[in-house]
């Protein structure tokens, strides 16, 4: 069964930057998490994998709190960011989201032009002059890797853009508001092949300065993009260990028939 | 083989039934507004010169025109519009966004659904009683009251659905980059549903631009020129009611004029409510 130490020898010297600690998860009645521990390492990225309905996209929406916009969802435990409990009640939500940035499956820019889709979250929470806020834009598009494709058109509405280019404004966005964690819930489902590599690219380049956790049903994508990987069934945790390790020598066999394609 | 064509055969015969069945009935649908805007047109047209525009409404007899009652028109509707609005928009808004899983939402919802089918002529009784009889006359503020209680229905219920258009994923991306929700509302869901809530609005200017019942109650008419909305002010669907009756054939043809008047700004408005609403399904 689990080891009781969930955090990974090899990455023992990097500071968790997330503790997930005995962490229940309720909709209504319906337990969806049941006792998750696990800790993130700092600046890297962690992917979350299972079958769908296995919890893991609950478990991110944890991360933010932003599963607290609908009722009769409950969170019970402890979810320590840089050792601060984020499930208290006294957290600023609004502040804990600044800290930890979100990419949704289905891109979703806002209804405003692209240089907007940006200024809108810094603008929040900082006081910045045009030209400052120019070179932010500009940045942050730099860091998604969308510059070059829009910096003739800033003023263009952002749902002009592909669905890949929506995604990666949506990153670009995310960026922009300077925070510690990305989540990224699926970020490449809905997309083709050719936007899916550019956004794993993307993660790749991100990790040497945000610490991110992706869920995705890809395993592939997984194996490709994460240092370690946490596989959920039936809202347990099943395993969580090194990347290499779920994907080569797995200690769980349910871990093993799911990445062999036996079930899921 | 041959069994797969005769039911092939049967199936055609009973397609071109059905077919000619809906063609006619579609065809009876559409001759009546045909004949109604026809005869409007046709009668109404005779009618239009400058001095409808320019003279006031005129006594048994004599040449006039219909400008008392479209200044009454329009200022009513105006100060109905201006006042039902924000109360349907900040009602639309709480049942969409702050209120959605709540019981209350449920209960006003159900509430506003009986007050939009209302017959208008209760809303107009029930202002003459809250505001004609304390004030001891009728009076164009009263009538805009009324309008207003018309609006308010119709602009509720048109904010409501809008705003339950919006995706909830573009909800929570606003609030996943830590926009209070007010600024997600203001910001985010508002700017994605602005034609459609602006549509509803149209849609209201449209609706108590031709009531008449609730005037009757309120406004009532005035044969001349009043600004004064502490007093009675003519408006054109109480002018058309009681030039329509009359046996004055001057008064009967400013009323198919007014009539005409209405009809178009209303399919005016409706052709660019439509617009409206088309440029978002494109998006």
């Amino acid at each position: 069964m689990l080891s009781p130490d969930m955090t990974i020898a090899a990455e023992a010297v990097t500071k968790a930057k997330i503790e997930v600690k005995n962490l229940n998860f309720y909709y209504g009645q319906s337990k969806a998490l049941k006792d998750i521990t696990l800790s993130l390492p700092e600046r890297s990225v962690t992917a979350f994998i299972g079958p769908s309905g296995c919890g893991k996209s609950t478990l991110l929406r944890v991360f933010n709190r932003i599963y607290e916009l609908y009722p009769k969802q409950t969170a019970e435990g402890q979810v320590l960011l840089d050792g601060q409990n984020i499930l208290d009640r006294s957290q600023d939500l609004n502040l804990l989201r600044t800290k930890i940035g979100m990419v949704f499956q289905k891109p979703t820019p806002f209804p405003m032009s692209i240089y907007e889709n940006i200024a809108f979250g810094v603008r929040l929470y900082e006081k910045i002059s045009k030209a400052e806020m120019d070179g932010r834009v500009e940045q942050a598009l730099k860091r998604a890797a969308l510059w070059t494709e829009v910096k003739d058109k800033l003023n263009a509405s952002g749902l002009s853009l592909s669905g890949g280019q929506q995604q990666r404004l949506c990153i670009a966005r995310t960026v922009a508001v300077k925070p510690e964690v990305i989540l990224l819930d699926e970020p490449a489902s809905a997309l083709d092949p050719l936007s899916t590599a550019k956004i794993e690219e993307l993660i790749d380049e991100l990790q040497a300065d945000y610490t991110i956790v992706i869920v995705t049903h890809n395993m592939q994508q997984a194996a490709r993009v994460s240092k370690q990987t946490a596989f959920m069934y039936l809202g347990e945790l099943v395993e969580f260990d090194r990347t290499e390790k779920i994907f080569t020598s797995p200690r769980e066999k349910r871990t093993q028939d799911y990445i062999t394609g036996r079930f899921g | 083989m041959s069994t797969a064509a005769s039911l092939h055969q049967s199936r055609k015969r009973k397609n071109g039934v059905m077919m000619t069945l809906c063609v006619i009935a579609a065809g009876i649908g559409l001759a009546w507004l045909a004949l109604i805007l026809g005869a409007l047109l046709y009668k109404g047209l005779a009618g239009v010169s400058l001095s409808v525009f320019t003279e006031m409404t005129p006594p048994p007899g004599d040449a006039g025109g219909l400008l008392n009652a479209i200044y009454g028109s329009i200022v009513m509707t105006i100060i109905g519009i201006i006042v039902g609005t924000p109360i349907g928009v900040l009602a639309g808004t709480y049942m969409a966004e702050y209120g959605r899983f709540s019981k209350l939402t449920t209960v006003v919802r159900f509430i506003n659904d009986i007050l939009l089918s209302a017959p208008s002529i209760i809303i107009g009784l029930f202002v003459y009683e809250l505001m004609v009889r304390p004030m001891g006359h009728f009076s164009a503020i009263a009538g805009a009251v009324a309008l207003a209680i018309l609006v308010i229905p119709v602009v509720v219920r048109t904010t409501e659905d809008m705003l339950n258009l919006v995706p909830n994923a573009l909800r929570e991306a606003g609030t996943a980059i830590g926009a209070p929700r007010w600024v997600v509302i203001r910001s985010v869901a508002y700017r994605a549903a602005l034609s459609g809530i602006v549509t509803g609005i149209l849609l209201a200017i449209a609706r108590i631009s031709g009531e008449t019942a609730p005037l009757l109650f309120t406004a009532l008419n005035n044969q001349f020129w009043s600004s004064n909305l502490n007093a009675p002010m003519a408006s054109l669907p109480v002018t058309i009611f009681q030039f329509a009756l009359s046996p004055y054939e001057e008064w009967q043809q400013l009323a198919w004029t007014g009539a005409l008047i209405i009809t178009l700004t209303v399919l005016a408005l409706s052709i660019f409510a439509r617009s409206l609403t088309g440029r978002r399904e494109d998006k």
